[in-house]
């Protein structure tokens, strides 16, 4: 549904994007995990055409973007709907930039999405989760196939993040393709598909599962014990030791060499009884390991 | 605290280059053309002359106007050309000494020198009425006297000629009359140039841009769309202020309205453009805004719509002719009070047409550089 083939960003002093290549499926809801600054925003931009890009190809539906914008819809990271306007004018304003007549699909969807008790308010005095949903709605009424998502739930509560997210699997369920930039881990780990972006590069790009398994020949150990920075910054010296990373009260330590081990379990002797564990590697191990690894 | 605040807003100032070139930038310019440039005492005023006289005496009130150099003078063949000069604007005065006038001199009879001068402007008009009195200074008249002692004694008055004033177009020198017309191109250019001039920076400072240039809406439709409500807008101010003028303050029905429903759209549309053009180099209101008013500013004052063009010396005319609204003030009173005719405001249509053409054809090129 989505493919790009080497594609490069440069802004007049610095490349942003480098060679990304992707392929996304019909229905699938695709992850963009990277940290502030990787190029995210620039990425989501350049595929909806709000970018040029200054080489490569991109297709959607297998039509130039310029061809395909009937056929995708983008919420941006900011609110960018029109703040004089009521929820229902912006709708139907969006509506018409669309050509959608059918008003009983926007009403279907300013109900789906909670808007009708505001529908004559303001989008300006709406609370930043309704905002969100407006956003979504606009970006839902001439029904895309794919949905391109800039950090959809930034700042958004645990309640309306499920009930968004909820809505996602049911657009996906729907055939839609999604296309969702984030930085939160749970979130990551709901997508079907995930891409790691640091430095305007690609690292790693697969299944989240996948993506765990990807990171070959290290091992996570955890052991229970409270935040101690004279502990942390001894193991951030140790040759083996790729991150070290408190989780509440587990330290979390990602071993490149099998060998060192011991002396950690040693050095740990001295601040507690507990015993070092071997445990699974989540994404956001992951996450902190890559950033590291290729922050330049 | 205040001093924080104050640094900060100092701080935030300084990093927005372009509003602070502009800050640095429009003074300076401003006193240069107000400081330097701008003299309220006209010169060089234009004056269409006409003498079927052609004697010695009639040659005496010629040689002093040209000496005085208040006015400019050009000879034309008949009153009705003189007339047509006023009407044109190509000449601001001008002056008829009849046939007779000579021999009436000699006659002692007090002969009439018509003197017209164009009412549009009442400053001006009362300039060139008190300038006019040097064609009965001593200079003139003093040469006037016959000195042959073998002449019968003639009695000389002691103003041998009379002086008739004729004030074309405006005869009460109604300043509403004068500063109407141009009011309300004023309006139009504020209307124009801040309204449209913040309506593209203000979809990106919101941000509303970027989900608009999602949408499939083409630029051209955009572009377009954005600007008929301000079109639609500027065009009821136009006729709104119009039928003010009208109503209540007696202004002149033009001699074609379709003429003036072009101009009204023509001038609209120069202004209107210029406010995208402004929209476009900008990137936030603020500087949208310090734009539009330093494009208004000199514009009011240089375009002859309070001050004539005559006062405006030479060097700086060229820039009165480089603003929309000098052509727009010349044709408004043109067709309003003086009813020029049309092949005499041809020139400045095509001056605004043209500036159609430039800020158009920027904006184009800007919108798909930048957008």
């Amino acid at each position: 549904m989505i493919r790009v083939i080497d594609l490069f960003k440069e802004f007049t002093d610095k490349a942003v994007l480098h060679n990304i290549s992707l392929e996304i499926d019909k229905g699938v809801i695709f992850g963009l995990l990277g940290p502030n600054g990787a190029g995210k925003t620039t990425l989501i931009k350049t595929l909806c055409g709000i970018l040029k890009a200054s080489s490569g190809d991109i297709s959607i539906d297998g039509e130039s973007i310029e061809n395909a914008k009937p056929s995708f819809g983008y919420v941006a990271q900011h609110f960018g709907q029109y703040e004089e306007l009521s929820v229902w004018e912006n709708i139907l304003f969006y509506a018409k930039m669309y050509s959608v007549k059918d008003i009983k699909r926007l009403k279907y969807l300013m109900e789906r999405y909670g808007l009708e008790a505001y529908k004559s308010t303001l989008a300006g005095k709406l609370s930043g989760g309704y905002q969100r949903r407006l956003a979504l709605v606009c970006a839902l009424v001439h029904n895309p196939k794919v949905l391109f998502l800039d950090e959809p739930t930034a700042g958004i509560d645990p309640i309306t993040r499920k009930l968004l997210w909820d809505d996602f699997y049911t657009l996906a369920l729907e055939g839609k393709t999604l296309f969702v930039t984030t930085h939160y881990m749970e979130e990551a780990q709901r997508c079907n598909q995930l891409a790691f972006l640091a430095s305007g590069k690609l690292l790693v790009q697969g299944t989240p599962e996948g993506i765990k398994e990807s990171i070959e020949g290290v091992e996570l150990y955890s052991v229970k014990i409270d935040y101690n920075p004279e502990l942390i910054s001894a193991f951030a010296k140790f040759q083996g030791v790729a991150l070290v990373n408190q989780f509440g009260d587990q330290l979390r330590l990602l071993l490149t060499q099998k060998l060192i081990v011991d002396s950690i379990e040693q050095e740990i002797k001295k601040y507690t009884d507990e015993r070092l564990l071997k445990a699974t590697i989540s994404l956001e191990d992951v996450f902190i390991y890559l950033t590291q690894e290729f922050a330049e | 605290m205040i001093w924080a605040m104050a640094q900060k807003e100092l701080l935030q100032l300084r990093r927005d280059k372009r509003l602070l070139a502009l800050i640095g930038v429009m003074p300076i310019v401003l006193l240069i053309l107000f400081g330097l440039a701008l003299k309220l005492e006209p010169s060089n005023v234009k004056m269409a002359y006409f003498d079927e006289d052609k004697s010695f005496f009639s040659m005496l009130i010629e040689t002093e106007l040209f000496n005085d150099g208040y006015f400019e003078l050009y000879k034309v063949t008949s009153l009705n050309d003189l007339q047509e000069e006023i009407r044109s604007g190509r000449a601001k005065a001008g002056v008829h000494i009849h046939k007779d006038f000579s021999a009436s001199l000699v006659k002692n009879a007090q002969p009439h020198v018509d003197f017209f001068v164009d009412g549009t402007m009442p400053s001006l008009t009362t300039a060139m009425k008190y300038n006019s009195k040097i064609m009965t200074s001593e200079n003139v008249t003093s040469n006037m006297y016959f000195l042959d002692e073998n002449a019968t004694n003639v009695v000389i008055a002691k103003t041998p000629f009379l002086i008739d004033t004729q004030i074309l177009f405006n005869p009460d020198e109604k300043e509403t009359w004068f500063f109407l017309p141009g009011v309300i191109g004023v309006l139009i250019m504020q209307v124009a140039l801040i309204l449209t001039g913040i309506s593209v920076v203000r979809e990106r400072e919101k941000n509303t841009l970027e989900q608009l240039m999602v949408t499939p809406i083409s630029k051209f439709s955009f572009v377009i769309g954005k600007l008929l409500p301000y079109i639609f807008i500027a065009l009821l101010d136009f006729y709104f202020i119009l039928g003010v003028g009208w109503s209540f303050f007696e202004l002149p029905l033009p001699e074609s309205h379709l003429l003036l429903f072009c101009l009204a759209l023509i001038y609209v549309w120069v202004m209107i453009s210029l406010g995208l053009l402004i929209s476009l180099v900008s990137q936030t209101q603020q500087q949208a805004m310090f734009i539009a008013i330093f494009i208004i500013v000199p514009s009011i004052l240089l375009s002859g719509f309070i001050f004539p063009l005559e006062a405006i010396p030479e060097y700086v005319r060229a820039l009165s002719y480089a603003i929309p609204f000098t052509y727009f003030v010349e044709v408004m009173r043109g067709l309003l009070i003086k009813h020029t005719l049309l092949v005499d405001m041809v020139s400045s249509f095509m001056a605004l047409l043209l500036f159609v053409i430039v800020f158009v054809g920027s904006s184009v090129v800007l919108f798909k550089k930048r957008v």
